[in-house]
């Protein structure tokens, strides 16, 4: 009797031993998801932002991506390879359109067909409410890539997926 | 006082090896079920009102299309990336059919389809399409708003999750 809850007590802790290993070791596809959980605090915007803020957080989202990364996203009719500065003007035009906004992504999936690249899909959605008094609420799976420059990992690429195609 | 003792022992059961492979069958069946069979979800928007209000909780049953596929009138609930975020729409066509809508009627291959379910007043008008190979058209219920406003389209049939148990 003794001996068999030695043996549980034994994989319990073995097992909380490995989660723990898992979840605190800042592997690869952490740091990847890391950067997803950057871009939803700083695009997110609560409501009476300061402009101060409001710049601050625009600028922290250009850090996220590489100096070029390539944009599909037909429904709002941008495609293209774009600069990092171009990308930190549509996150601040996108934002002032804005009284509150959120975005969360939902099930990443990272792998790494190579090295120093991931492909993570995930889903997104975007609610908010605009300074017009409407609300929005759209939710999109994102298909991106990342690329690892240095030690950081920065979007190169970014294409909604049509999930419903009229 | 044995009372008290049996409320003890139901509240705080001794560790015993049975009461912890019993605990643990519980909680893996339940994470099964509830996790990948017959999966808890929330509703949130009015796209498939009134069949489906805002703010309604279900679940979606996955084993309905084990051994069979979407059938035209039923509602399915349609994945992103993972099961987190679903969109619950009714399936109105099949693969090879032809969708129209006119002056908010909605034909399949040219005739008129029956829709008990619709409620209200529609005006929406989209030209004829074929629906490709393996897919399916989906529309929500709740027509009584602009079609540019109306998430729908043909969908993947690899992207159908399931149908809402009730």
């Amino acid at each position: 009797m003794v001996k068999v809850r030695s043996f549980i007590i034994a994989l319990i802790l073995v097992g909380i031993g490995i989660w723990a290993f898992i979840h605190f070791s800042p592997s690869e596809e952490r740091k990847v998801r890391k950067q997803f959980g950057l871009l939803s605090g700083w695009a997110s915007k609560a409501q009476g932002e300061t402009p101060l803020i409001m710049a601050q957080k625009t600028r922290k989202i250009g850090t996220l991506f590489a100096e070029n990364c390539g944009l599909e996203v037909p429904l709002y009719s941008i495609s293209g390879n774009l600069t990092r500065d171009e990308i930190i003007g549509y996150a601040a035009r996108g934002r002032l359109l804005f009284s509150e906004l959120s975005l969360r992504f939902y099930d990443l999936t990272v792998s790494f067909p190579e090295e120093g690249i991931a492909k993570v899909s995930s889903t997104a959605r975007l609610t908010g409410k605009l300074n017009v008094g409407e609300n929005v609420d759209e939710t999109h799976e994102l298909q991106c890539v990342l690329k690892k420059i240095g030690k950081r990992w920065f979007f190169s690429h970014m294409e909604v997926v049509e999930v419903l195609k009229r | 006082m044995n009372g008290n003792k049996k409320i003890r022992k139901f509240f705080f059961p001794s560790l015993t090896p049975n009461f912890l492979i019993r605990a643990l069958l519980v909680t893996l069946f339940t994470y099964l079920f509830f996790g990948h069979v017959c999966i808890p979800f929330h509703i949130q928007g009015s796209s498939m009102e009134p069949t489906y209000h805002n703010g309604g909780f279900n679940f979606c049953w996955r084993l309905h299309y084990l051994f069979s596929k979407p059938k035209r009138n039923e509602v399915v609930a349609i994945r992103f990336t993972g099961r987190h975020v679903m969109l619950l729409k009714r399936v109105v066509a099949l693969e090879g059919e032809w969708v129209e809508f006119r002056d908010g009627k909605l034909l399949i291959n040219g005739k008129e389809l029956d829709e008990p379910y619709i409620r209200y007043p529609c005006n929406w008008n989209l030209s004829p399409r074929q629906v490709e190979v393996n897919c399916v058209y989906v529309v929500g219920d709740n027509r009584n708003m602009p079609v540019e406003n109306h998430y729908f389209g043909q969908t993947s049939i690899r992207r159908i999750m399931g149908v809402p148990l009730w």
